[in-house]
Formats: structure tokens, C-alpha cells, sequence
């Protein structure tokens, strides 16, 4: 796998969920592929100098979530349908990202109608319909 | 399963009570972090584990039995200050270490030695306090223990060095070995550390597993539109540790629920209710110091 996931201990996101949204991002974007072979956690936990239980955590959730797969004795590997997971896993970001910016919104007082208008403007800006015509 | 036991641990000195009734369970196969203020007992903890001092009261038990000596050689032990020679050179010490341990393994002693940039040919009086702590941390990681128990293992190193530690406690782990540590330096706990507890005036004040911790432990902050506000019982909810008022500003402390308890706040009419994570010096202090640790989360939004 390519040194893709670093960590930062200090956050208060806790390390293993960093983990997971880092190898959910890079199934996403296709930086691991369907059959990638995930570093073992005693490697992973060595190159990110955390400690194995949080690692094995990280890697047990994902398998519950069906991103990845671990044979006893060959590793942990991207599911061959990963592939097709991409688009669930991409989708799942996105959610997560529009629930951070739909709380703040709320929090500052911002009603449905002048968010919808907010966020028919935000669409139009980052993808622009004459783009996808 | 837990590989050492404390309970209702008590230890006084001449008096005053260093260890007041400590209760502690360490899982095998774990980097366990203890935290606590200067004088809390982590070191007095670490002398009774070892029989270095003897408990005024309580028990420890390792693979719940009363230390032996076949269990005492299993163990690895770096107090926090130098148990060196002063006038031996370090590699007489790697010699006597040798004579005294079956399983050490010198010549993994000496690779340790290398990467902390220790001259093996010093005595250790020509030894900064650094240097020291990092002789006795490659003696102690070449012993081929099952339980480490290191006071302060990075005292006095450069980052480097405290880096180079770090991932020692990690590969031991690793093995399924069990690494029991105190440090100042929450930073590195925070790293390495998968559990930790909290000790202050000699008790235990909070355990846990550092991502849960992280995951529970959160702020939630509402402004009510005038300063007469109330909280429809929201600050008796079990989760709500603390509660802060400043002004028309509410901040809660809580140990679990955050999302629902915001929800709770908006609907008794706070606007910008957020969420804020806490990391774990935040989680220290508040632990510590119940009054002042509110002002460094302020800036750190939840992403969750």
C-alpha cells in the first residue's frame, strides 16, 4: 500500500476512526484497488508509531464494514468488490462532510428555505451545469 | 485478561497517604499509560508493584498471584531516576546485565545503545540525565520480558530519542508483551498509549481506553439569546459532567450522548450549539483541575 495514511494523535478524533476514514477516502479515490493488500497492524502501527490494538480496531471495523477482508495468515486485503464500493464509500464522505456543514448552518440560525438557496448556489459553483451538458 | 491487579492499593509515608486506595486491572498485550500530577503516586505505584515499597494496605498481583521471583524476573523496571553505577562504564553495565538475566540479549543491548547515540566506553557519571534514562531503556527492552514498567522512559531525551522509545513500547506490544508507563508528556501517551488512567492525591480519578475517551468525552457549547436562561434539567442528565455558565455562553462537559444533549440544548433555545472534541491533555486537565480547563477548546470544532 502507498504511505497514504498518516495520523495526528493530538486531534481529538479518535486514531482509529482517523484510520478508517483514511482508508475509506484513499477505496474512494482509488489509491487502493480492488485486491490491495493493507500493510499487517503490526507494520502499520510501527510506520505510524501508534499502537496496535487502536490499529487492529481500525482494520476490524472496516471488515465489519465490508471495505476490506482478512484471510488468517495472508493479510488484510481490499475487497474484490471494492470497486464497486467506491461510489458507496465516496458517498459516505460526502454525507458525512454536508452533516458538518448542515450543524453549523443550523447552529448560526439559517432556515431550510436560505440554506436550500445556499446550497443550490454552492452545487452550481463547484459543478456547473454547462460542465456536465 | 488481566496480566497485573491492583486493589485498594494504599501506601503512606510517615502519614501522608502517597497511594490512597488504588484499584487498577492492566490486560495483557496492552501499552497502558499512567498520567497524574507531579507527587500523584505513580511512582510510589511502580515501587509497591515491585516490592521496592512495602503497601501500607491492598494487594498487586501479577497473573493474579503475589509477586515471586520467576515473575519478578519477567519484569523490566526503568525508574525514573538513574539506578546506574556512576563509576562503571556502560558497557559494564550491559556485562553485569548480562550475568544477572538469562534472556538478555547484549548484543540487542548494544544495537539499542547505537540508535540512541550512546557511547558505550562512558562511565555514567560523563552521562547526561538523558543519556541515563536511555542506557537503562536499551538494558530494559533487551531483557525479552513479558512486562515492561518504565517510570518516566523518556526523561530528558531529545524528540529523536523519545520517538525512538515510543516505538519500542510499540513493538513489544506487538509480541503481545505488556508495557505499563508513566509520563509527563501526554503528547506521547496519546501516541503509544491504548488505555490509560488518571491518578491524583494517590487515587484514581479516570481509566479508559484513549479513542473512547476521545470518542465519549466531548464539549457542547450554546449562547441563549438573554442571560436569564435556564436549562430544563439538561445539566442533571447523568452524562453531563459539568456545567460552565459565562454570561449568555453554556458550556457542558459530557461523558457520553453529546449529539442528543446538543439537540436538547437547541430546543431549550440556545443558538450555535456545537460540538467540540477534546484531546487528551484536555481530557487530562479537566480530569485534574476541575475549573480551568474550558478556554483551549473553544477553537476546536467536531468534525464528528
Amino acid at each position: 500500500m502507498p504511505a497514504v495514511l498518516t495520523v495526528d494523535p493530538r486531534s481529538g478524533v479518535p486514531i482509529y476512526l482517523q484510520i478508517i476514514e483514511q482508508v475509506k477516502r484513499s477505496v474512494a479515490l482509488g489509491v487502493l484497488q480492488a485486491g490491495e493488500q493493507l500493510p499487517t497492524v503490526k507494520q502499520l502501527a510501527i510506520d505510524l508509531t501508534v499502537n496496535p490494538n487502536t490499529v487492529a480496531r481500525a482494520y476490524r471495523d472496516l471488515e465489519r464494514e465490508q471495505v476490506i477482508e482478512t484471510s488468517p495468515g495472508r493479510g488484510s486485503f481490499v475487497r474484490a468488490d471494492g470497486v464497486t464500493q467506491a461510489p458507496k464509500v465516496a458517498a459516505e464522505i460526502g454525507r458525512d462532510a454536508l452533516d458538518v456543514a448542515l450543524r453549523e448552518a443550523k447552529s448560526v440560525g439559517l432556515t431550510r428555505d436560505e440554506l436550500r438557496r445556499l446550497f443550490e448556489a454552492a452545487v452550481e459553483r463547484w459543478f456547473p451545469t454547462t460542465e456536465e451538458a | 485478561m488481566s496480566i497485573i491487579t491492583i486493589s485498594n492499593l494504599r501506601k503512606a509515608y510517615g502519614g501522608f497517604p502517597a497511594v490512597d486506595g488504588f484499584s487498577l486491572e492492566i490486560p495483557e498485550g496492552t501499552v497502558f499509560g499512567l498520567l497524574g500530577p507531579n507527587g500523584a503516586g505513580k511512582t510510589t505505584t511502580f515501587k509497591c508493584m515491585l516490592n521496592l515499597a512495602r503497601p501500607s494496605g491492598g494487594s498487586i498481583l501479577f497473573y493474579g498471584k503475589p509477586l515471586v521471583p520467576e515473575t519478578f524476573e519477567s519484569i523490566a523496571y526503568v525508574p525514573e531516576r538513574s539506578v546506574l553505577y556512576e563509576w562503571m562504564t556502560v558497557n559494564e553495565h550491559v556485562e553485569m546485565t548480562r550475568r544477572a538475566f538469562t534472556s538478555f540479549d547484549p548484543v540487542r543491548a548494544r544495537e539499542l545503545l547505537a540508535q540512541f547515540n550512546v557511547d558505550p566506553r562512558k562511565r555514567a557519571r560523563d552521562l547526561s540525565k538523558g543519556m541515563k534514562t536511555a542506557v537503562m531503556v536499551a538494558l530494559a527492552f533487551a531483557r525479552n520480558v513479558k512486562i515492561m514498567i518504565l517510570d518516566e522512559p523518556t526523561g530528558g531525551l531529545d524528540p529523536v530519542n523519545q520517538r525512538h522509545v515510543l516505538s519500542l513500547m510499540i513493538n513489544e506490544a506487538a509480541k503481545g508483551n505488556t508495557v505499563l508507563f508513566s509520563s509527563h508528556q501526554i503528547g506521547q501517551v496519546e501516541r503509544a498509549a491504548e488505555r490509560i488512567a488518571v491518578m491524583d492525591s494517590g487515587k484514581l480519578i479516570l481509566e479508559g481506553l484513549v479513542d473512547d475517551l476521545k470518542g465519549d468525552r466531548k464539549i457542547v457549547e450554546g449562547i441563549f439569546p438573554d442571560i436569564g436562561f435556564t436549562l430544563d434539567g439538561i445539566a442533571n442528565d447523568a452524562r453531563v459532567a459539568r456545567t460552565e455558565r459565562t454570561e449568555r455562553i453554556v458550556r457542558l462537559l459530557v461523558t457520553g450522548g453529546a449529539e442528543e444533549i446538543a439537540a436538547r440544548l437547541s430546543g431549550a433555545g440556545a443558538a450555535g450549539v456545537r460540538v467540540l472534541d477534546l484531546n487528551l491533555e484536555d481530557i487530562f486537565l479537566y480530569a485534574v483541575s476541575p475549573a480551568t480547563a474550558t478556554a483551549d477548546v473553544v477553537a476546536k470544532e467536531s468534525s464528528t
